[in-house]
């Protein structure tokens, strides 16, 4: 959408509400993209590191 | 250590999966190829009956086990997947009922059968008898690799208990079979067509409808970028094929008394023989259009022959496919999803072959659903072999781990996630939340740590841009059609709306439409992108972290910087997250 008129934030970025609650479920310890996510959740890693290595 | 580092540490370990039903097991390799291969066993049989037969002490396996049935019943063991971990009186013994009987013996549950030479009867456990078949199984699949198999992932049903799978674990232990890992029936058939090289991981929601021989489990499955998770599950314990044999039994049988004044289910060698014919007649109306049934002296020495078509059979069947659907309604419902919220339906198990289930359950959903099943889709895999083709796929991702990662890796705290309960994503067209249409980046039921990247066309004559990232819940809105066709469908909810939307839906039914929609729950950021060119495109990215905050990255494809920000993760601790 187009930018309103009269808008302005700091560094133009503005931060409004929070996320509602999550749920707790259990994944599924399957498949390719599984073991990445244990992967990542053991070392704690990012994205981004995970990507690096 | 990372899991990967420790491949070479078991050199001797080759792992295949199993699939372990109480009717059918199967066994598949994954080579280098990582094509996952079904492996036929020396019948040449990749469906191979749970069945095991003794005949003055020796022992037959699969198809040939199962043709005792009708000779040998008492020395025969059928059905017994599901009686293994469990007390005698949780069992329900029905479907043994032409088959050796089972009993209680200490705390499990045992056959009395002749599997010596010797004149007593032995009473074998049920966990040796699966041991035997397990063993039976590594065997083949041995012999046509050339190797020794001494490791297996082994899929089972959601509802399996601790106590059997432990108990599975064991007995394979017994037949030098190290169960790396137990995955979920339905879960595996999802895997199975999404490891295929032209399958792109996605995010949706999808239903597996396991359709087997004396049971049938539904699962609803939240695929989203790759990692699974169920919802909610069904199970119907007496539900599946041996219904539908049961349908061509009693037709079968109406007819013959019709011509001999006898019934042959009331005598059981009979009843056995036309149980088997009819299993295969059923199997032949799943391809072609007409199938013959023919039975050697079926009772009293009387030959029969008899044909049914298709038609017919589906005629006499609707009430167990209707069955079938509902069951697969009943799994959606306890997910708390509607039917329009579903992806794709997934057909597994051998009942699946049959093509007017698919079209039943095709017939639920609406047309965007995709239905993968071998007469609805050319491109749906065997029924039968999912569930063993995902296990053997996990077996060679997993072959090298040691079982101390392994295990790790499946500790609930590493599986246990949150969960998102709402979509996020950005309004595109206005920042007005009644006139902007909701675009998600993550679907409701994502896990978190995700990350999901979009991109968004800019208006046409470029400038600045409002990126509004918000949080929005799915709704159903049911209406009834409008006369004239190509209504604003934003009409018929509110009036007060505009002519905002060029969404149009020209459909001319009469019943009432029923339509997903986004509701915008609250903003959660908004960014500036200042003097886009023309025609250009903003690319938003939307990381979320495990606390539930969030980091937003906003720039125009191709140009420099971009905007970044986060937003802080709710104040209110969320149960115990991670």
């Amino acid at each position: 959408p187009l930018l309103p008129a009269g808008w302005s934030s700091d560094k133009d970025f503005k931060a409004v509400g929070s996320l509602s609650p999550a749920t707790q479920r259990s994944l599924e310890p399957v498949g390719p993209h599984f073991l990445a996510h244990a992967r990542r959740k053991r070392h704690q890693r990012t994205f981004s590191e995970d990507e690096r290595i | 250590m990372s899991a990967e580092e420790v491949a070479a540490s078991t050199p001797e370990r080759h792992a295949i999966g199993i699939s372990f039903g109480n009717s059918h097991s199967s066994i598949a390799n994954t080579g280098a190829d990582g094509k996952p291969e079904v492996i036929a066993n020396e019948e040449g049989d990749r469906q191979i009956p749970s069945i095991l037969s003794y005949v003055s002490g020796e022992e037959f396996h699969g198809t040939q086990a199962k043709a005792q049935l009708v000779r040998n019943p008492k020395n025969t063991v059928a059905y017994f997947r599901d009686f293994l971990g469990k007390d005698f009186k949780q069992v329900d013994p029905t479907s043994a009922h032409a088959s050796a009987h089972p009993q209680q013996h200490e705390s499990t549950v045992a056959f009395s059968i002749h599997d010596s030479e010797s004149e007593t009867p032995n009473t074998v456990t049920v966990s040796e008898i699966t041991t035997r078949h397990i063993r039976r199984l590594a065997s083949s699949a041995s012999e046509y690799l050339g190797y020794k198999v001494n490791a297996a992932v082994v899929t089972v049903p959601t509802d399996f208990s601790d106590k059997q799978r432990a108990a599975l674990t064991e007995a394979a232990k017994a037949a030098g079979v190290d169960v790396l890992q137990f995955i979920h029936e339905p879960v595996a058939a999802v895997l199975a067509y999404d490891a295929r090289p032209e399958a792109k991981v996605s995010d949706k929601i999808v239903v597996v409808a396991d359709l087997g021989g004396t049971r049938s489990d539904v699962a609803v499955i939240a695929s989203r970028g790759g990692l699974y998770t169920i919802l909610a599950t069904a199970h119907d314990p007496e539900l599946g094929g041996s219904k539908l044999d049961q349908v061509l039994i009693d037709h079968f049988a109406k007819e013959f008394v019709k011509k001999h004044k006898t019934d042959p289910r009331e005598n059981a060698r009979s009843l056995a023989k036309l149980k088997l014919e009819s299993e295969a007649t059923k199997k032949a109306l799943s391809l072609g259009t007409t199938a013959t049934l023919s039975v050697e002296s079926l009772a009293e020495g009387i030959d029969f022959s008899a044909t049914i078509n298709r038609t017919r059979y589906e005629l006499l069947s609707s009430k167990v496919f209707g069955e079938f659907r509902r069951l697969i309604e009943t799994a959606v419902s306890k997910a708390q999803l509607d039917l329009l919220d579903i992806d794709e339906v997934i057909l597994s198990g051998g009942s699946s072959h049959t093509p007017k289930i698919a079209s039943v359950v095709g017939a639920a959903f609406p047309e965007t659903t995709t239905v993968l099943a071998p007469s609805t889709s050319t491109s749906a895999i065997n029924p039968s072999e999912l569930a063993v083709r995902g296990a053997s796929i996990q077996a060679s991702l997993i072959e090298g781990f040691e079982h101390e990662d392994i295990e790790q890796s499946t500790h609930p705290v590493v599986t246990v996630a949150p969960h998102l309960n709402r979509a996020i994503g950005a309004l595109v067209i206005s920042a007005e939340e009644h006139h902007g249409i909701f675009r998600p980046l993550l679907e409701p039921e994502t896990a978190v740590p995700a990350r999901r990247t979009a991109q968004f066309a800019t208006p046409k004559e470029g400038g600045d841009v409002l990126i509004k990232i918000v949080e929005a819940a799915r709704e159903i809105h049911s209406r009834k059609p409008e006369p004239k066709p190509k209504a604003d469908e934003k009409k018929d909810d509110d009036d007060e709306e505009d002519d905002v939307s060029d969404f149009t839906d020209s459909e001319d039914e009469e019943e009432e439409i029923r339509e997903k929609k986004w509701k915008v729950h609250t903003v959660l950021a908004e960014a500036a992108i200042k003097a886009t060119k023309k025609g250009s495109k903003v690319e938003v990215v939307i990381n979320v972290g495990s606390d539930l905050g969030i980091q937003i990255t906003a720039r125009e494809v191709g140009a420099q910087g971009g905007v970044r920000g986060s937003v802080e993760k709710p104040a209110t601790a969320v149960n115990g997250s991670a």
